[in-house]
């Protein structure tokens, strides 16, 4: 929260100053070079230290018919104002020991001139100049947020020039040049600031004036000028400008500015007619000015440089690292923490079009500004700061939780919410089923329990993805909350359904259950695990079957339901004959890649995704260590598949078949039990577990699954969960 | 060659016509110290201009202020000076602020001096007022020493001859 908000800061600062700053870090960079290249011509032949003002006043007035003003530069270079006796004037270098010509002093080049000016002003007079110093003061915030948000990535203001994790050149180097070159930033945005102050007189410089009419009090002494203790004491540092008298009236007098304060001193007495101390905001300024310019400094003039310079990286680096950002947003929602959400939202299905309409609806009331944090029901807990629940959920089998929701209600019980909260349920289901939303509905009224709870809007169950009825919902949910939503939130897809040529089908078992192999379509990319969507003729809706993949075939298991329509038509299907569907991609029941060991788990049907995978399939690396559990009715059932694992057998380690219908009555879940410690163990190794089949074989795998674990090694099963390591695809 | 000596009277009064209007016209040096008031804000643009009898700009003699930016902002001098735009380099110098004085060298043709020319002081602060004419005098000999007073940005200017 507290990162987002420093980065939000330096992103809108630095993209309203970027134009301006473009301009000011170009021109600024160029100015910069100007003391560099001018001070190589070299004038200071003497140390300005050991030469007295009397000296190079009484040799000015010597070479020159008049000599009307002297300045020594920040440089060391002492320029003088001169008529010479052929009556030119001219501005020139001197040896101040001498007060001999050493050049001209040149015209200031036309091009810094017109840089300066663009620098200053954009060429818009006091419009250009308020902007320009808006600018400096927008980089100074830059620079101040962006040391805030690298504080904040770095861990602390003390680790700020710890090594960096960021691999992106960009990324990399925006940070590094950054901490390196902050100080130098801020000194040039803040005093460019000040000088702008000063300008618009917001920071007044108020000089005091010399009062010119005073008159000495002394005696006029008309000795010479190198008599004067005045002119004998100061040496040619200290000063600035000085401008001799007008006339040789004695009411004329030498006006010099030295670094700390001004003075009028009497031509002939060398007596001080008035001084006055330069107050703090004109040595501020002073200041500003130089260290915003480099004069007197080579080594500043190259840092400033440099800082310029850099300025444009900064620029063309940050917009690189917002486009790609930008471009990562776009494909994956980026969540807020879940304690600094306002909006939570939680799921509970298997992945698939609920989880695609939970992050439609996430990216969109993040849009409008509001923090949402998207998560699995199964991740409940406690929110700082959330006002509103939303949760969009399925029903598995008979009116169960989907597996990532299965702890919702029994966390619901315990965990203790900070705030209070609102909460609409969204259920998805299709009316086909007897227990339409039933688990939606189980949730809703669990909520409408808790006193920490209080509805937003009522349950709303949404038959088959309905369009019509999740506008409907959005737009009550937007009526509710106030927060604006877009309607036509893509939910579903839509698929292109293609031809699959069966190639054969088993006769039907005892069980009624039958195998299917399919010609897996040209450039159809299909792996175990997948779903197959299968349109019956003069059917709307398709059916899903996992499937398996096998050599360029798809396998799917299919059992004969007496009333089931799509079971029955595929059953009646033979070689040759083509099916209508398409291939649903399910990445979160794929095998790992990483080859650690798997226990398969399943019952009936529910084996056909294994049949691939147990076996090496194409480039995909199966693992070594591989288990397989399959609970049927009786030991005959299994027959239909065994020829399809003797290819994997060698990896295959465990066959375990629990028949429930023989005489030792055995389930799936029984047989898990007595493998206990393969079953840790293999949890404990990072392996997977896999399940498919029926809801309620899950439920009653998990729980021996939790059993074991919580006696085996006192760990909660789900840490695992979380941990990705127990993958269901059940019905 | 008759008809040579005839017009030689014309070619002759030609060539002393063009010849006089060659000769460099002398210019002295004369010594300009200008003071400002103790106002606040950016320096002062000075242009010093020396108007004919009919009252028009004849000859830009000194400006203070090098920012050409700001150069139209001294409008009455920029209708003058702005369609040519001569360089100016040579008789242009830094301003000075508020309260400063600053002690330039000007050039005025001798034979402008008690013919009915006027000297005139312009002066302008960034985004603050113009002064058309800061401060306008005879030029004449007795006007080219001593101390004159400005009634805008100038509190006095004083000339000497160098």
């Amino acid at each position: 929260m507290i990162l987002s908000f420093w980065r939000y800061c330096h992103l809108i600062l630095a993209f309203v100053s970027a134009l301006f700053l473009i301009v000011a870090s170009v021109t600024g960079a160029i100015l910069a070079c100007e003391p560099i290249t001018n001070n190589t011509q070299a004038y200071q032949i003497v140390d300005i230290e050991d030469v007295t003002l009397a000296t190079t006043i009484t040799q000015l007035k010597e070479e020159y018919e008049e000599v009307i003003s002297l300045e020594v530069t920040a440089y060391h270079d002492v320029i003088a104002s001169v008529i010479t006796y052929d009556g030119n004037s001219e501005d020139i270098y001197i040896n101040p020991q001498t007060g001999r010509k050493l050049g001209v002093v040149q015209q200031r080049d036309p091009i810094y001139v017109w840089t300066t000016n663009l620098h200053r002003s954009l060429f818009l007079k006091s419009i250009g100049r308020f902007f320009v110093g808006f600018v400096s003061l927008l980089l100074c915030l830059v620079a101040v947020s962006g040391l805030f948000l690298l504080a904040q990535r770095q861990g602390g203001f003390l680790k700020l020039y710890r090594r960096i994790k960021e691999k992106d050149f960009n990324q990399r180097y925006h940070i590094i040049l950054g901490r390196w070159l902050l100080i130098p930033i801020i000194v040039i945005a803040a005093t460019g600031v000040f000088l702008s102050l000063i300008t618009f007189d917001i920071v007044p410089i108020s000089k005091t004036e010399h009062d010119w009419s005073k008159e000495p009090s002394q005696q006029v002494s008309t000795g010479d000028i190198s008599d004067i203790p005045f002119f004998q004491g100061l040496n040619l540092s200290e000063i600035r400008n000085l401008s001799f008298p007008f006339s040789e009236d004695e009411l004329d007098y030498y006006e010099i500015n030295l670094k700390d304060r001004d003075v009028l001193v009497h031509q002939y007495s060398g007596e001080v007619i008035s001084e006055i101390e330069h107050p703090f905001n004109f040595i501020l300024s002073q200041w500003s000015y130089n260290l915003h310019t480099g004069t007197g400094s080579i080594l500043w003039s190259v840092i400033l440089f440099i800082s310029s310079c850099s300025l444009l990286f900064f620029i063309f680096s940050g917009i690189t690292i917002y486009l790609k950002r930008k471009r990562n947003t776009k494909q994956h929602l980026v969540l807020d923490d879940k304690d600094a959400s306002e909006i939570v939202i939680l799921v509970g299905s298997e992945g698939g079009s609920t989880f695609a309409f939970a992050k439609a609806l996430a990216k969109q009331i993040s849009k409008q500004g509001k923090s949402v944090y998207l998560g699995s029901l199964n991740q409940y807990t406690s929110y700082q700061k959330a006002t509103q629940l939303l949760i969009l959920t399925a029903t598995y089998g008979d009116g169960d939780a989907p597996t990532n929701a299965r702890h919702f209600i029994k966390k619901l019980a315990i965990i203790n919410q900070p705030n209070h909260i609102q909460y609409a349920v969204v259920g998805f289901g299709s009316r086909d089923y007897e227990h339409y939303c039933r688990f939606a509905e189980v949730v809703d009224q669990a909520l409408k329990q808790q006193d920490q709870y209080s509805p937003l809007l009522g349950l709303e169950k949404i038959n088959e993805h309905s369009q019509d009825a999740i506008n409907n919902w959005l737009h009550n949910y937007s009526q509710a909350s106030g927060i604006e939503l877009k309607k036509e939130l893509a939910v579903k897809k839509s698929h292109d359904y293609m031809q699959f040529k069966v190639v054969e089908r088993s006769p039907l078992n005892l069980d009624d259950t039958f195998i299917l192999k399919l010609k897996i379509h040209k450039k159809q990319r299909v792996q175990s695990g997948d779903i197959l969507q299968i349109l019956a003729p003069n059917v709307d809706k398709p059916r899903a079957y996992s499937i398996a993949c096998n050599d360029n075939e798809i396998l799917l298991s299919v059992k004969l339901h007496r009333k089931g329509i799509c079971s029955s038509y595929l059953s009646k299907l033979a070689a040759g004959d083509c099916i209508t569907g398409y291939v649903e991609k399910n990445p979160n029941f794929h095998i790992s890649k990483d080859g650690a060991p798997v226990v398969y788990i399943s019952n009936g049907t529910g084996i056909a995704p294994f049949l691939g995978m147990i076996n090496h399939n194409g480039s995909r690396v199966a693992s070594k260590d591989q288990y397989l559990f399959w609970g049927g009715k009786f030991m005959e059932s299994f027959e239909l598949y065994k020829s399809f694992i003797e290819k994997g057998k060698r990896h295959l380690h465990i066959c375990q078949v629990a028949t429930s219908r023989e005489l030792s009555k055995t389930y799936v879940q029984d047989e898990l039990w007595k493998q206990k410690e393969l079953l840790s163990t293999v949890l404990n190794q990072n392996g997977t577990i896999m399940i498919c089949g029926s809801i309620a074989m899950r439920d009653d795998v998990l729980k021996t699954l939790e059993q074991v674990m919580a006696l085996e090694c006192q760990k909660d099963l789900a840490l695992y969960e979380q941990n990705g390591q127990i993958l269901t695809d059940c019905y | 060659m008759k008809r040579f000596f005839k017009i030689l009277p014309a070619v002759v009064l030609v060539s002393f016509l063009a010849l006089s209007f060659s000769t460099p016209v002398d210019k002295i040096n004369y010594k300009c110290l200008i003071q400002l008031k103790n106002y606040t804000g950016e320096g002062a643009y000075v242009v010093i201009s020396l108007m004919n009898p009919e009252g028009d700009y004849e000859e830009t003699l000194y400006v203070q202020g090098k920012d050409a930016e700001w150069y139209s902002e001294i409008s009455e001098w920029w209708k003058f000076y702005g369609k040519r735009r001569p360089d100016i380099d040579a008789i242009s110098g830094a301003t000075i602020s508020g309260g400063e004085r600053s002690i330039n060298v000007i050039q005025i043709p001798e034979d402008k001096i008690d013919k009915g020319y006027k000297i005139r002081f312009e002066t302008a602060v960034e985004d603050q007022e113009y002064y058309a004419k800061d401060l306008e005098f005879d030029l004449t000999q007795a006007n080219l020493k001593g101390k004159k007073e400005g009634t805008g940005f100038i509190r006095y200017v004083r000339l000497i001859r160098q």
